[in-house]
């Protein structure tokens, strides 16, 4: 019912048309510049999603996490708009629900995008790397990879935008932290697993014995931001 | 009679730009907008600050530490942050009059709707003015950290750093003109603010192209480049290509504004 209402509140906002916009053009970064560039790519050794993924994730990964800022932002935004989350407290529904309502709307969306962009890196080693043969094993395990390490940004920017009345604030935020994250160099590991700054990474650049705390890392930042977004809501709640 | 009420027969006095500014203006002070604008020079400079020592190591390219710490701070700023300012304001602008409907108490004004719309994007450009005042005082607080901890004068002369602050400032007013022209034209805001913010991922790249002169959101950038290629040789160009670069971006500027100006509040007003 949750989900149902919270795809109901977004259909006129321009949000899935956005993710798929956001998805066609971060899906598009691969083809555009292997078509421009590919002869400083095709001599390269290594596997086509390897050298793919070098060369455009920083961009791909830049891209999704401004389209998570601006989604999270927008869907607080229709709430606060014209008081839509008074109305929202007089129904029988809990806030938290709500709130993880709009953040699986939210992950639906962009395991959509990561799905785009696993087809377009996929069809772009076949097009441009013809005589090596795709590891569709290694990519979905690649893409998977992503999809973790996106999760605490996901939250977090959900979190924030839950908590400003006014959209620009919860933009401003979550625009000044991706600013922040892709500045933070790559060889320091603590650092590289804050939100915002976390989904840069690949699962094949980061050495084998990093790679299981990098992912409990992520998985422990997840659950801390839901925690703490549960206690939030329950605090806001009750001083209302 | 009161000296300010009017007789029927009395014509209502216009409202000039300065009022509507000071308007707007008043609109935005509890929008903690400042927060936004000082938070990012911060998370620029006291990290370069800190680490200034690197300055004084670089051996593969030749310039002088205190230039090398000055550009590489601004690059986040030129590149990434101000363009993205510029975006952010834009939904503050908006967003502050879509509330409770304010735009439509400001439409029924004996205002030209083109002048409430011009005096938006001035206060659009003034909060860049702002934000350009922090860049330069954290520069400053960043430079006279960095000198103490590593005992080398990382402080550049005044007038240099407000000259190439002034050029970047005014090489981002045609991106702030294309922003308030999508934020006019489509009032969904995702899109503007999506296509916005999106706009400013691919603009390193598009500026080693033949195109750079036709995509204002790269100008910010290829100014403080040009400032690198004066005091690093063989970085980049050392000179401002201004053919085709004023004409692309006057024109960009009149027409997005123009633009603007002519569609503003017309969604508002059907």
């Amino acid at each position: 019912m949750i989900l149902s209402l919270e795809f109901k509140k977004i259909r006129r906002t321009g949000y899935i048309p956005a993710f798929l916009a956001g998805g066609l053009l971060t899906s598009a970064v691969p083809a555009v510049h292997m078509a421009a560039r590919s002869q400083s790519f095709t001599g390269l050794s290594g596997t086509p999603f390897h050298i793919l993924m070098d060369a455009n994730w920083g961009m791909m990964a830049q891209l999704t996490i401004l389209l998570i800022v601006c989604g999270c932002s927008l869907m607080y935004n229709t709430e606060y708009a014209d008081r839509g989350a008074l109305k929202m407290d007089t129904l029988p529904i809990r806030q938290v629900c709500l709130f993880f309502g709009k953040f699986t709307v939210n992950l639906i969306c962009i395991i959509l995008v990561l799905a785009m962009q696993t087809i377009s890196v996929t069809l772009c080693g076949i097009c441009w790397f013809p005589e090596r043969a795709p590891a569709i094993a290694e990519t979905l395990k690649g893409m998977g990879f992503e999809l973790i390490l996106l999760l605490p940004t996901m939250m977090l920017m959900l979190a924030a935008a839950s908590a400003c009345r006014n959209m620009w604030i919860s933009l401003g935020a979550g625009v000044i932290l991706t600013f922040t994250g892709s500045m933070i160099p790559p060889k320091q590991f603590a650092l590289t697993q804050l939100p915002f700054a976390a989904p840069y990474q690949t699962l094949h650049t980061i050495s084998e014995s990093n790679i299981f705390p990098c992912l409990m890392i992520c998985l422990a930042e997840f659950l801390v931001f839901g925690a703490f977004e549960i206690i939030y809501l329950y605090i806001r709640r009750k001083l209302s | 009679m009161n000296k300010h009420s009017f007789s029927p027969s009395q014509q209502r006095p216009a409202i000039g730009m300065a009022s509507l500014l000071q308007i707007e203006l008043t609109k935005l002070r509890r929008s903690h907008i400042l927060w936004i604008l000082l938070i990012p020079p911060l998370i620029l400079w006291i990290p370069s600050a800190l680490n200034a020592d690197v300055n004084l190591h670089i051996e593969d390219i030749n310039i002088l530490p205190e230039y090398n710490f000055f550009i590489q701070g601004f690059m986040g700023m030129a590149w990434f942050m101000i363009p993205a300012t510029l975006v952010i304001c834009t939904v503050l602008l908006n967003q502050t009059e879509r509330t409770n409907k304010g735009i439509l108490k400001m439409l029924s004004l004996p205002v030209n709707t083109g002048k409430i719309c011009l005096a938006k994007f001035l206060v659009m450009v003034l909060l860049i003015v702002i934000q350009m005042i922090f860049t330069i005082s954290s520069y400053y607080i960043g430079a006279l950290i960095a000198s103490d901890l590593t005992g080398y004068d990382f402080v550049l002369s005044f007038p240099y750093a407000i000259r190439v602050t002034a050029a970047i400032y005014l090489a981002s007013l045609p991106a702030a003109a294309v922003f308030w022209m999508l934020a006019v034209l489509i009032s969904t805001p995702i899109f503007s603010v999506g296509i916005g913010l999106a706009s400013l991922v691919p603009s390193v790249l598009l500026l080693n192209t033949r195109l750079w002169a036709l995509y204002p959101m790269d100008y910010p950038f290829y100014v403080l480049m040009t400032e690198y290629g004066k005091q690093a040789k063989d970085i980049f160009t050392s000179e401002i290509r201004w053919i085709p670069l004023i004409p692309i971006a006057l024109a960009v500027t009149i027409l997005c504004l123009g633009a603007a100006c002519l569609r503003f509040g017309k969604s508002e007003i059907r």
